[in-house]
């Protein structure tokens, strides 16, 4: 008995182990998703907080500047009526698929200064790609 | 209608008539009912090869009114990427799935033929379930045969990203994984119903659960290799939901391969060794619906595909019928044995299981977290990267420790002069070489707990093979290579299984390599300029460009130099597919056994001529590559048809010292 109960213990320590790593893992890492609409609802409350927000880039809003500093990049992220958005500043290498009118989803932070810096954007990933491309009936596939 | 379309509803209604017939069958004692729904079975097989094929036909011979076909496929598409686009979009993949469920149903059945009578009757049923659930889907959800209403004169292609050698072998391996986990579960529910509840069904199923298990291992690995050539952010891992639905039956399955060990010899772990088979299977399913529902992006693709509730019923629904019958058998699954001691084999491979289990566990909270947020809290947060490496890092080299463990502590009760005979070499071997890296100037904690842990793993491994050699070479007179041979020959599941340990300490070693040491660099260069990195000096020579009917080229030219001489030139690619009107980066890689010289064009300006280059160092990650290839090689020499068995009694009689070499 004693012994089902040292190892009980040590099964009870290691399950600890595991629910202690993964709850100091999400205090740590957890990252506000929102959609454009909601962050732009309430980006106020938002400053210095680590914010993922997915939108669309406005069409005609990419400057793009390529000096030997490397690629900066701006742009506006908007919803998809269109009416707000933020702007995003960001250097360094862009995924692929990225291009105007395209969703894109923003990891990074937002300023005071109303600009959104972002670390990474990303578009999304082929197995979601698929999903846009089984809708025939949008945009008729001209632009 | 089209052929397709019909097969796949004939073999819908033949599908339905199996799972009726053979629980008929079996509860009626009819043998005649019984090998009808195996007949039947055979005729889905059959069905789906036959819808597979007329898809193939469609695909090959650019049938564009097919949606699918102009959807997944163009006329410019090379031939072999229109074969494989057979599992590039959703319907096309279901079926897939279907044909392998299918197949490899037909060959337990055909394996079956002569024994396991009393299970076999619901190994069919449940794997005709199976088999129905994807042909509803197939037949009412996501019918792979659609027409359109007028013809396109050109498909839309198969996305880029796609088009690549890996992607062709990575999604049949790991559907081949997939499935293969069915046929423990199928043989375990069987178990659970007949309360045949020995270990009949786990000697069974054993190979299964390898071969499934070798493919999961390879899919996993041919979609990092597939991440780190075409997606170009220097990594092959980043925590993708679509990755962690690959990875978690990988976890449990592990579990499972290590927890049948302790059933089968100490009658133990009953009710794990079923928590595990059950679990596995349903990961498999839960992939399946995460990688082709999007759930986890969005709930709003989740419930306008349709086949989100779909895949969730279903998930719901063998949850608790096996859940519901575990229960039940509860009673009957009772250890024959006891834990001997803290100290012991089985409790090593018991913590072991848990660690598993725990790591399996922090990666499905971590890919659910977002839905689970949003329908609690009502925000969504996401968890990123971050949260699993910190999560998987200590649980991942506890598990590296164990995994040296396990193999050289006793069975039973481990006594301090058995560890000091078999631990304590290892340890010690282990422990200097973290001295020799302190030494060499390593400092970084995580690298000096990994690495010496894995050295502590190798050591124990060749000392087993080297005890082992010694023994065959003292009572046989054999010579050493020959003795080795035999060594392998004689417990293959032994001395395979410490082939696979090798592969995945490589893979612990390469994970450790580029996750702490990478290096990363931006710049941007205009023609001649040159930088310096990781012990090269790399120049931008220029770019050239190339245009052809399917893909437009832009390569940059970069010449890398060592201690001032050119030992290479890469060339890394931007390419604009012209079907979906799409750049894709192709990376260039000078791979050498220490570190990976990995690089992407990221942009380059008409105008000013600047090209802006994303150079990575990846330290071991070579390693990852060549222990999936170990793996592999350990997997196929404990899979290796032929038992040990059927030849050890001539020796055991001829020679009393194989005893001791054996065991």
């Amino acid at each position: 008995m004693t012994r089902k109960k040292r190892f009980l213990i040590g099964a009870a320590l290691l399950v600890g182990a595991v629910t202690y790593l993964v709850y100091a893992g999400v205090r740590e890492s957890a990252v506000y998703y929102l959609t454009i609409d909601e962050f732009l609802h309430k980006k106020d409350t938002l400053v210095d907080e680590g914010v993922r927000v997915a939108g669309r880039v406005k069409d005609g809003s990419v400057e793009k500047k390529t000096s030997t500093n490397g690629t900066e990049l701006e742009f506006v992220l908007t919803d998809f009526k269109k009416t707000g958005g933020v702007k995003v500043f960001y250097t360094g290498i862009l995924p692929d698929m990225f291009a105007e009118g395209r969703d894109v989803i923003v990891e990074g932070k937002y300023a005071r200064d109303g600009v959104l810096r972002a670390q990474t954007v990303m578009t999304s990933c082929p197995s979601k790609y698929e999903a846009k491309a089984t809708n025939p009936k949008a945009g008729g596939g001209s632009s | 209608m089209d052929i397709g379309s019909l097969a796949l509803a004939l073999g819908l209604v033949l599908a339905v008539y199996a799972v009726v017939m053979s629980l008929v069958g079996v509860l009626r004692r009819r043998r005649d009912l019984i090998a009808s729904a195996e007949h039947a079975s055979y005729a889905v097989w059959g069905l789906t090869v036959i819808a597979v094929a007329h898809l193939l036909q469609l695909l090959v011979t650019h049938d564009f009114n097919v949606e699918y076909v102009a959807s997944y496929s163009s006329s410019t598409l090379p031939l072999n990427y229109t074969i494989t686009a057979l599992w590039g979009g959703q319907q096309g993949s279901l079926l897939f799935w279907l044909l392998i469920l299918t197949s490899i149903t037909a060959v337990v059945l055909l394996q079956n033929r002569e024994s396991n009578r009393d299970l076999m009757p619901y190994v069919t049923a449940v794997l005709m379930v199976i088999s129905v659930f994807f042909l509803l889907m197939l037949n009412f959800i996501t019918p792979p045969f659609q027409r359109l209403a007028f013809t396109p004169a050109e498909g839309r292609d198969l996305n880029p990203l796609l088009q690549n050698y890996w992607m062709q072998i990575h999604p049949p391996s790991l559907y081949l994984g997939y499935v293969g986990c069915a046929v423990p579960f199928a043989f375990a529910m069987a178990a659970l119903i007949t309360g045949k509840l020995g270990d009949i069904w786990i000697r069974t199923t054993r190979r299964w659960t390898l071969f499934a298990w070798f493919f999961l291992t390879l899919g996993n690995l041919f979609g990092a290799e597939w991440a780190y050539l075409v997606l170009g952010w220097g990594g092959y891992w980043a925590w993708d939901p679509v990755e962690n639905a690959a990875f978690m039956p990988w976890l449990t399955c592990t579990a499972l391969l290590h927890s049948v060990m302790i059933q089968e010899k100490k009658n133990m772990l009953k009710v794990w060794n079923m928590v595990l088979v059950i679990l596995t299977f349903l990961l498999t399913i839960f992939g399946t619906f995460l990688t082709r529902s999007g759930v986890i992006s969005s709930v709003h693709s989740f419930t306008e595909s349709g086949l989100g509730p779909f895949f969730m019923g279903f998930l719901a629904l063998m949850s608790a019928i096996s859940i519901g019958l575990l229960i039940w058998r509860l009673p009957m699954l009772k250890s024959e044995n006891e834990l001997d001691s803290l100290i012991s084999r089985e409790s090593a491979f018991l913590f072991n299981n848990l660690v598993l289990v725990g790591i399996a566990f922090a990666v499905f909270w971590g890919t659910v977290f977002p839905v689970i947020s949003e329908a609690v809290r009502g925000v969504k947060i996401t968890v990123g990267p971050p949260f699993f490496n910190k999560v998987n890092a200590p649980l991942g080299l506890m598990l590296l420790f164990l995994t040296g463990v396990g193999p050289l502590i006793a069975w039973r009760r481990a006594g301090w002069k058995s560890i000091q005979r078999n631990l304590v070499p290892p340890l010690a071997v282990g422990l200097l070489s973290g001295v020799l890296l302190i030494l060499g100037g390593m400092r970084s904690y995580w690298a000096l707990i990994s690495f010496p842990t894995g050295v502590f793993v190798l050591a124990g491994i060749v000392m087993e093979y080297y005890r082992g050699v010694r023994a065959r070479q003292a009572v046989m007179g054999e010579n050493p290579l020959r003795a080795l041979i035999r060594l392998i020959g004689k417990n293959r599941r032994r001395y395979g299984g410490y082939i696979i340990h090798v592969g995945v300490v490589m893979a612990f070693f390469a994970i450790t390599g580029t996750s702490l040491f990478k290096q990363e660099k931006q710049i941007t260069l205009s023609e001649g300029q040159s930088f310096s990195m990781g012990g090269y000096t790399l120049q931008y020579q220029g770019i050239e460009q190339q245009s052809t009917p399917h893909i437009d080229y832009l390569r940059a030219d970069v010449a890398v130099l060592e201690n001032g001489k050119k030992i290479d030139t890469l060339k890394p690619e931007k390419r604009f597919y012209k079907k979906p009107q799409q750049p894709t980066t192709e990376v260039a890689i000078r791979s050498t056994l220490g570190a990976d010289l990995y690089m992407v064009l990221g942009s380059f300006d008409q105008d000013t001529k600047l090209a802006t280059l994303q150079v990575y160092i990846n330290p071991l990650v070579s390693f990852l590559w060549y222990g999936g290839l170990v793996m592999a090689f350990g997997t196929a020499i404990v899979i290796w048809p032929g038992g040990v068995k059927s030849r050890q009694p001539a020796y055991v009689s001829r020679r009393v010292g194989e005893r001791v070499v054996a065991d």
